[in-house]
């Protein structure tokens, strides 16, 4: 037991959830304007925190789902490592795998996939996909499927 | 594993939610235990059990029991 009921641990997650993926998205469009602002190609140590502050929010993200997997309960708690599991399995093999491809001229160099900007969403993604699956497969609907933050707290 | 936990819900006219919120778990959980899906771990098997009352092999059937008491 982590001290928390699947309520409070799924409350503490909703609450933090959506402030992060705002800073993110806000900094996702602060990046270009603050690029714009200069006259000159912006130097690097002005790029750097930027770029760097622009994907820390996914950082958060990963460790609000490591805290909502060790506080949720049991079962939540198998659901999600699979989901976990699964999702960046299969995202991270298909960026290795299409890396190789691009790496010996396979396919052309994509501006996109494997681009780790694409990473992100194609994980979460594939987690979203593995975690409805692993309901479905433990006798949930789509009626009742809760992702973290999904069910009401 | 086979359980009577639906039963025993139903008996004293608890939904899945109802169960869940007692627990301090989701309701899928409960589902996924009612259903077969999910064996809870022995403490949550506790839980369950002494919300009714009950001892744990009244609540969680082991399938081969029977099968292994027959072969001894």
């Amino acid at each position: 037991m982590s001290g928390f009921t699947f309520k409070q641990a799924n409350k503490r997650y909703r609450r933090l959830f959506l402030p992060v993926m705002i800073l993110y998205v806000a900094l996702c469009f602060a990046g270009p304007g603050i690029m714009a602002a200069f006259n000159f190609e912006p130097p690097a140590w002005v790029m750097a925190p930027v770029a760097i502050l622009s994907g820390a929010p996914i950082a958060g993200v990963f460790w609000l789902l490591g805290r909502f997997v060790k506080e949720t309960d049991e079962y939540t708690r198998a659901v999600q490592t699979q989901a976990l599991l699964t999702g960046g399995g299969i995202t991270f093999s298909l960026a290795v795998i299409w890396s190789f491809l691009e790496l010996y001229q396979v396919v052309p160099r994509s501006k996109f996939f494997p681009s780790m900007m694409m990473v992100g969403p194609a994980f979460f993604f594939c987690y979203g996909i593995s975690a409805y699956v692993q309901h479905k497969r433990s006798g949930g609907s789509m009626r009742d499927f809760s992702g973290p933050g999904r069910e009401k707290a | 594993m086979k359980t009577t936990l639906r039963e025993l819900r139903s008996a004293r006219g608890w939904s899945q939610g109802d169960l869940a919120d007692a627990l301090g778990v989701s309701r899928q959980s409960v589902n996924a235990i009612e259903t077969g899906k999910y064996d809870p771990s022995l403490p949550l098997a506790f839980r369950i059990a002494r919300l009714f009352g009950k001892r744990i092999e009244d609540v969680f059937l082991d399938d081969g029991a029977s099968d292994r008491l027959a072969a001894q």
